[in-house]
């Protein structure tokens, strides 16, 4: 069975259309890349995954449960994990409870209690190598060490798929290097699928995806194996407006 | 339950305060009611710390659960004090009608919670103030303006001698129980899976219902825990101890005032906090009372603005970053 | 003979409402442009209607006269408060502005009873009234009314047609968008919320054309209340939206205190106070933004 399946997603917000008819399927362990300009709809596409907005139209299924009229909050323990473009901690609390809050909440809700929370907890950010900042105010943490936060309390979910949200905006190629081996990593040693969405971080999805889809203007403009979406004439001329010249 | 005990060692400093309170209030000759006094701001602002401090929703009619647990006790004692063989169970009887009031009326603000926050949640609480204290004058229920008088009902129940022990000495006793089962639940909380959904509800709603938080279900049991506790206030603090309730005497904003401002001057979603912030205010209030008698409020007024202007975090939030990294830490929370 | 009764009560419910309308405007102009509920709204009526007391049986000064001094005092007031408490607080969370204006109207009332004293008074202007078929008019109230159209009419006028008034539109609207095009935002807050004062304290006076006793240092809790009502069902950031919620405000409240009279074995009056505040919570549920607000 497919991990999550989108059957012809459509969201319009009053006379726009950010998300148009699309559909898509990721197994387990997958990793992908979600790619498009700015306004192509994807953040649109993972705040319908996660539950912060219902589709007009469409189906999500999540390991064969149609997860589509679901609580957001409900769609946590069932496996689905989401990081923010901007993170989002709680401020006045510790990282370390912030990344319990991931595995309270998480897949293993109602199996750990506090204190083995925050022993997972520490576990993960010790893998983020958040371990010097661990009992500090999330909100004194630097943007990027915020970021890899976000990693680490998503992680903390044990999740079975992970949304995550331009993880890399804004990052040193170098860093960018640390982080995809650090994904794949995860991937291998959780199992973990990876959705990841990225603007225009061509090394990060080449490095990182199996597979890539590019979304334009709300819909689906191609879905296919990484090297083969990324050469696409359509995507080029997406992306730079012109076809390529011969 | 209480697997690791040394987690609630935070209780120490704070059952220590209420513990010699309480031997003062006892054992020294006429400083009962001056502790009783203190008891009672310090039990409130640890009732309405559960709501404010820990969710960060504000509701300026808090008041009304003190005043719902007080026409419970009322009602309880004026329906049952006929049935002599229930003895002292009729305060209990009205306790629970205390709590039952109380506890619609969180479910409410539960309800509206859903959908409203910040000024407008606020702004709706104080309606149901308004709205049933005005109902019960213009619609004649509950004694209407004119309120409930039961210290004839108590006295018909109970005795003379036992109720006067009971407005003098054990109702006050009550409060200082209640203000210890707060800041117990207070700490529970705040230790527990409750304690940390509700941050994440207070520092950021829609990252938490992503994080699989239900936050109605976490909003419902804070505003549960701290509206029952607060009803339970009233109805011991202003139902037996006084043993008459008037609609006007009670559904009066100030005292939700007062619990803010206690809370805030402590410490907002600190354990120590309100206790602080109650002693404080209370020492104060019945200070400038005695001193200044009258003048109370003008003084308060401009204070409540210095606080809010300067000191957000509260005394305890300030001891916090202070101490913090030291072995105190473990007790100032 | 009930429906006289009612027809009379809803005139003088819809002249209340023109005073209610006005006096409403200040809070929900405020609200509108700095996002701050100001919930010491009643203390300031309380200093108009303080204001034109004085002036009326101290100085023999004509309440109309006292509406611009009014005016005049409420702007400065809010300067004050403006600059010493209330521009430190714009970035404060909500409950702290909500608990700056409850205690400075609790200041408010506090001076004014160091001052004058707790006692209720009144005072009587002795117009004399005016007598329709179906009710008595005191003219103090047409004046009243009158005087709260000119405002409402004038302040319509100076939002639309004037720069500054526009200004404080754009700031409402969108405050970073209006400080990108050059407005001086600071300024346009301190200004609203000091006119907002002023017209708060300016409908003080007006009220006591309609109710000329009964002022003691705290009769503004009530219309405080009041206020919260009408603001939300005009709309909280709608100072239009605000008085003509106030006219029906007005109406209804006069209209239903009369059918409840005619409910043996209740007290009309606060059962029409708590109808008020079923409308509010209703409303707040269903619509918050008001029947006449945006956002």
């Amino acid at each position: 069975m497919a991990l999550l399946k989108l059957e012809n997603i459509t969201k319009t917000f009053g006379g726009l259309v950010a998300v148009n008819d699309v559909s898509l399927e990721i197994e387990h362990g997958e990793l992908i890349a979600i790619v498009g300009p700015n306004g192509a709809g994807k953040t649109t596409l993972f705040n319908v995954i996660s539950g912060v907005y219902r589709p007009d139209k469409g189906k999500i299924i999540f390991e064969e449960k149609d997860i589509t009229r679901m609580p957001a909050y409900k769609r946590a323990p069932l496996g689905l994990g989401r990081t923010f473009q901007i993170p989002r901690p709680f401020s006045s609390a510790t990282v370390r409870e912030n990344v319990a809050v991931g595995a309270m909440f998480g897949t293993l809700a109602g199996k750990v209690s506090v204190d083995d929370s925050l022993e997972i907890a520490d576990r993960y950010i010790e893998l983020v190598g958040l371990e010097a900042h661990k009992d500090k105010e999330a909100g004194t943490l630097t943007p990027v060490e915020k970021k890899m936060m976000e990693i680490a309390r998503a992680l903390a979910m044990k999740p079975k798929l992970l949304l995550m949200d331009e993880a890399m905006a804004g990052m040193h190629p170098r860093d960018i290097d640390e982080m995809v081996r650090f994904l794949k990593e995860i991937k291998e040693k959780e199992n973990i699928a990876v959705v990841s969405m990225v603007e225009h971080i061509m090394r990060a999805v080449v490095g990182l995806a199996e597979r890539v889809m590019v979304m334009h203007q709300g819909a689906k403009l191609v879905d296919a194996k990484t090297e083969e979406a990324l050469t696409d004439p359509r995507v080029v001329e997406v992306y730079l407006g012109r076809p390529p010249e011969e | 339950m209480i697997k690791n005990i040394s987690k609630y060692y935070p209780l120490i400093p704070v059952l220590a305060v209420y513990l010699t309170m309480f031997l003062i209030g006892f054992y020294i000759p006429g400083m009962w009611q001056m502790v009783a006094l203190l008891a009672f701001y310090c039990a409130l602002g640890q009732s309405w710390n559960i709501f404010m401090g820990m969710t960060g929703y504000v509701d300026f009619g808090y008041v009304t659960f003190i005043a719902l647990g007080t026409y419970g006790m009322a009602l309880g004692i004026s329906y049952t004090h006929q049935y002599e063989w229930l003895g002292i169970g009729i305060i209990f009887i009205g306790l629970i009608f205390a709590l039952f009031l109380a506890s619609l009326s969180a479910l409410l603000e539960s309800f509206i919670a859903l959908r409203l926050r910040g000024a407008y949640f606020a702004i709706a609480c104080i309606s149901i103030n308004e709205g049933l204290r005005h109902f019960i004058e213009g619609a004649r229920i509950w004694g209407g303006s004119e309120g409930i008088i039961f210290y004839g009902a108590l006295i018909q129940a109970l005795g003379r001698e036992t109720s006067n022990q009971l407005t003098a000495f054990w109702a006050d006793f009550a409060v200082f129980i209640i203000a210890v089962l707060a800041a117990t639940l207070n700490i529970y909380y705040m230790r527990s899976k409750i304690g940390y959904a509700l941050t994440a509800v207070r520092e950021d709603e829609d990252a938490a219902k992503v994080m699989g938080i239900n936050t109605t279900k976490y909003k419902t049991i804070a505003f549960l825990t701290s509206g029952l506790l607060g009803a339970a206030v009233g109805a011991f603090a202003w139902g037996v101890k006084l043993a008459h309730v008037f609609p006007g005497d009670v559904f009066v904003i100030h005292y939700t005032i007062e619990c803010i401002v206690i809370v805030l001057l402590g410490g907002a979603g600190t354990l120590l906090g309100p206790v602080v912030g109650g002693l404080i205010y209370g020492l104060s209030k019945y200070w400038l009372a005695v001193v200044l008698p009258g003048f109370q409020l003008l003084i308060f007024a401009p204070i409540i603005i210095i606080v809010i202007v300067i000191f957000p975090e509260g005394v305890i939030g300030f001891v916090k970053q202070k101490t913090k990294g030291t072995p105190l830490a473990r007790y100032i929370i | 003979m009930i429906l006289q009764l009612l027809a009379g009560n809803l005139i003088h419910g819809l002249l209340l409402g023109g005073v209610y309308g006005v006096a409403t405007m200040g809070l929900s102009l405020i609200f509108g442009v700095m996002n701050v509920v100001n919930v010491g709204h009643g203390a300031f009526i309380m200093v108009g209607a303080f204001i034109t007391l004085t002036l009326f049986t101290a100085l023999g000064i004509s309440p109309v006269l006292a509406i611009p001094v009014a005016l005049l005092m409420g702007m400065a007031l809010g300067f004050f408060f403006f600059y010493t408490v209330m521009r430190r607080l714009i970035k404060a969370p909500e409950l702290a502005s909500l608990l700056a204006t409850f205690a400075i109207g609790i200041l408010l009332e506090e001076v004014v009873k160091l001052i004058f004293g707790a006692d209720f008074r009144g005072y009587n202007w002795g117009l004399g009234k005016i007598t329709l078929p179906i009710t008595v008019i005191p003219i103090s109230k047409i004046y009243a009314f009158n005087g709260s159209i000119v405002i409402a009419l004038f302040l319509y006028f100076w939002f639309s047609k004037t720069r500054l008034g526009t200004a404080v539109r754009a700031v409402v609207e969108d405050s970073e968008g209006a400080r990108v095009c050059g407005v001086n935002v600071g300024w346009i807050y301190a200004l609203s919320f000091a006119i907002g004062i002023g017209l708060t304290v300016m409908s003080g006076v007006m009220l006591t054309m309609f109710i000329p006793v009964g002022i003691n240092p705290y009769m503004g809790g009530v219309y405080t209340l009041k206020a919260f009502v009408i603001a939300v069902l005009g709309g909280l950031s709608s100072p239009y939206g605000a008085f003509f919620a106030g006219l029906i405000f007005g109406l209804i409240e006069n209209g239903a205190y009369v059918l409840f009279a005619q409910i043996p074995g209740v007290a009309p009056f606060p059962l029409t106070v708590s109808l008020a505040f079923w409308m509010l919570f209703f409303l707040l549920l269903v619509k918050p933004t008001g029947l006449l607000g945006k956002k």
